[in-house]
């Protein structure tokens, strides 16, 4: 590439800047491409991945200093040479910048392009995936003018670049481990707490947060979809969220909106509350003078909700918020007592108890395909614990003491988790979360 | 069918509470002595009128060395059947060792309701027996209620409870003792109960 672009080849040195800067515009521009494109896969995959890049970046460490011996994925391809004589300059430079800015079109001397590429998915963020993969372009467009500086000779430029190969080797393994070490500490840092701000009842699916705030005595709900502007809905609460479809109950029920388009989906009235969403099925409280009902509706059939009673318990005792995914349905059981945490497989009907206590308050799970978190508590302090549906290891990944810090409802979504931690004395509320 | 200990309370109680209904403390210790109080409640009765002897190891009336039974708030101290109390002045409490009204909810300290960051009143905790239940729980122990001894506490009767199980060790971690359990148990922990009677 440093060799094509010269005035020679160029046709002037005027020609010459305008094929560099059309060539950096096309790589810059397909790198962020790329990157953001990365990112958005990560942000819908929603798992933590650090661990698995940072093992990427030790291997690829290990690769480029010689001691394992890896082919890596590539295309060994180059840019047609015949653009630049059937396509105007700025045409084929800007295609060359693209070609070369994907990166996957050609040759990959090192391994450092695909740990990157694995990185923007473990951030999940397109737009600073993005802005990072541009940096990598910006590099591919800074290498076709930089060698030539103060060297009249291309190919001596080239030669000159070679000879210090083994140094860009060994800078790289460096920045490799580097890399590696950033990213094993990253999920360690990401776990510590962090607050959200006022908020009660957690709601979250991949991106999307929902939340209730009270508000004198007022209560709203928020759905806060990562990088856009949060929508709220007021005199409601309660919130649950699947994809693009929020539940919330409010004075005459429950609802299920399209959260993007406000457009209702589907409603059930009277004495219904605790709403939990794993679309098409919606499960609630439904309340009478004696008992307690958990119910599952079916909304396959929109036209025609079939409902199922979980289970029932006397008015007087405590059924939770419920939390559906994957095919189960969890909740809880407090009574003057014992307290329980339930967890049902739908399609079988199978029911096991999760924990039980007749000393402790175990409380308001929360559930995934793989996991499920609920709070334990006792007169001194409150703990979030989980649980992997696989292992009955019980883990603990937060803890609070003093009535100041009470752990109230949960959500969970991939290896995250939310908690309202709230104070006895204020009833005030903060959304915390924990990455665990 | 009452446990022993029960039935002898039960006369216990009835018997002091006669008794001193019409007599000052005074003169009811003085024409009563510790006999006619044995004959009823045991030995351990009478021997609650001797308040030199009612100090504490680490609460009045225990002078023995096995450890509380777990509480919520500490300092063991329950009601006629065994349920936690508020240590500093006997009002029920559930296990997170909030005060609670007779239908288990949790309220503050002029009655009412708790209310939870929604604004809706708590919802009940499990109120349930140190012995019977937190014993069993934290320890995997099969305990119960079992030996008791009274002593003069802050000028009112004190029944302590022994917390009785077939463990060979005591909460404190030590070799346990018999003491006033029987069946084969021994002294795991123990409890108290404030009767309120003037001595």
């Amino acid at each position: 590439m440093v060799e094509t672009f010269t005035p020679a080849v160029c046709g002037s040195r005027r020609r010459q800047r305008i094929a560099l800067a059309g060539f950096a515009l096309g790589a810059v521009a397909a790198s962020a491409l790329v990157g953001a494109s990365l990112g958005a896969v990560g942000a819908l995959l929603g798992t933590q991945l650090a661990f698995v890049v940072a093992a990427l970046a030790l291997l690829a460490a290990a690769r480029e200093a010689g001691i394992v011996r890896l082919p890596l994925p590539q295309l060994r391809r180059q840019v047609p040479e015949r653009w630049r004589s059937e396509l105007p300059l700025p045409v084929w430079s800007v295609g060359y910048g693209i070609g070369l800015g994907l990166g996957f079109l050609t040759f990959q001397p090192v391994a450092t392009f695909w740990v990157a590429c694995a990185a923007a998915v473990a951030l999940g963020k397109p737009l600073a995936a993005g802005l990072c993969f541009a940096a990598y372009g910006a590099g591919r467009a800074l290498m076709t003018a930089w060698p030539r500086h103060g060297q009249p000779d291309p190919t001596a430029a080239v030669e000159g670049l070679a000879r210090r190969r083994r140094l860009l080797l060994l800078g790289n393994v460096g920045a490799l481990l580097l890399c590696a070490g950033l990213l094993a500490a990253a999920p360690a840092a990401g776990a510590a707490v962090q607050t959200l701000g006022a908020g009660l009842d957690p709601a979250a699916a991949g991106t999307v947060l929902g939340r209730a705030r009270m508000d004198s005595g007022s209560s709203s709900v928020l759905v806060e979809p990562r990088d856009r502007t949060p929508i709220a809905v007021p005199g409601a609460a309660a919130p649950a969220v699947d994809g693009g479809f929020f539940a919330y109950e409010d004075g005459q029920g429950v609802k299920v909106i399209d959260w993007r388009t406000q457009d209702p989906v589907a409603r059930v009235d009277g004495q219904v509350a605790k709403p939990a969403l794993d679309w098409p099925l919606l499960a609630f409280v439904r309340s009478d003078s004696t008992y307690k009902r958990l119910v599952v509706a079916d909304y396959t059939n929109p036209a025609s909700p079939v409902e199922r009673v979980i289970t029932r318990i006397s008015a007087v005792n405590d059924l939770g918020r419920p939390s559906l995914a994957g095919g189960r349905i969890a909740w809880h059981r407090v009574t003057v007592t014992s307290s329980r945490i339930y967890a049902q497989v739908l399609a079988t009907g199978r029911r096991s108890v999760i924990a039980r206590s007749s000393v402790l308050v175990l409380a308001n799970p929360s559930i995934t395909s793989t996991r499920i978190v609920w709070v334990r508590q006792n007169s001194r302090s409150c703990a979030l614990l989980m649980r992997r549906w696989a292992s009955p290891a019980v883990k603990r990944i937060y803890r609070t003491t003093r009535t100041t810090r009470l752990l109230w409802t949960t959500a969970l979504t991939g290896r995250t988790a939310y908690v309202t931690r709230w104070s006895l004395g204020t009833a005030a509320s903060t959304l915390v979360r924990v990455n665990f | 069918m009452r446990r022993p200990d029960e039935l002898v309370d039960g006369a216990a109680h009835a018997l002091s509470t006669r008794l001193a209904g019409g007599l000052t403390r005074r003169s009811f210790l003085g024409r009563m002595g510790g006999a006619v109080l044995a004959l009823t409640g045991g030995a351990a009765v009478a021997a609650a009128v001797r308040p030199e002897e009612g100090e504490a190891f680490h609460f009045c009336g225990h002078i023995w060395t096995t450890g509380s039974c777990p509480s919520p708030r500490g300092r063991p101290r329950i009601d006629r059947h065994g349920y936690p109390l508020r240590p500093g002045d006997g009002r029920p409490i559930d296990n997170l060792g909030r005060l609670v009204n007779a239908e288990g909810y949790a309220i503050d300290s002029a009655g009412e309701r708790l209310v939870g960051p929604d604004g809706e009143p708590l919802p009940r905790a499990p109120r349930t027996r140190l012995c019977e239940e937190w014993v069993n729980e934290r320890f995997g122990l099969n305990s119960h209620t079992q030996g008791s001894w009274y002593r003069c506490c802050g000028n009112q009767i004190r029944k302590l409870v022994d917390c009785c199980s077939r463990s060979r060790r005591r909460i404190n971690g030590d070799a346990s003792l018999v003491g006033y359990c029987w069946h084969g148990n021994r002294v795991f922990c123990v409890m108290y109960y404030d009767s309120g009677l003037s001595c």
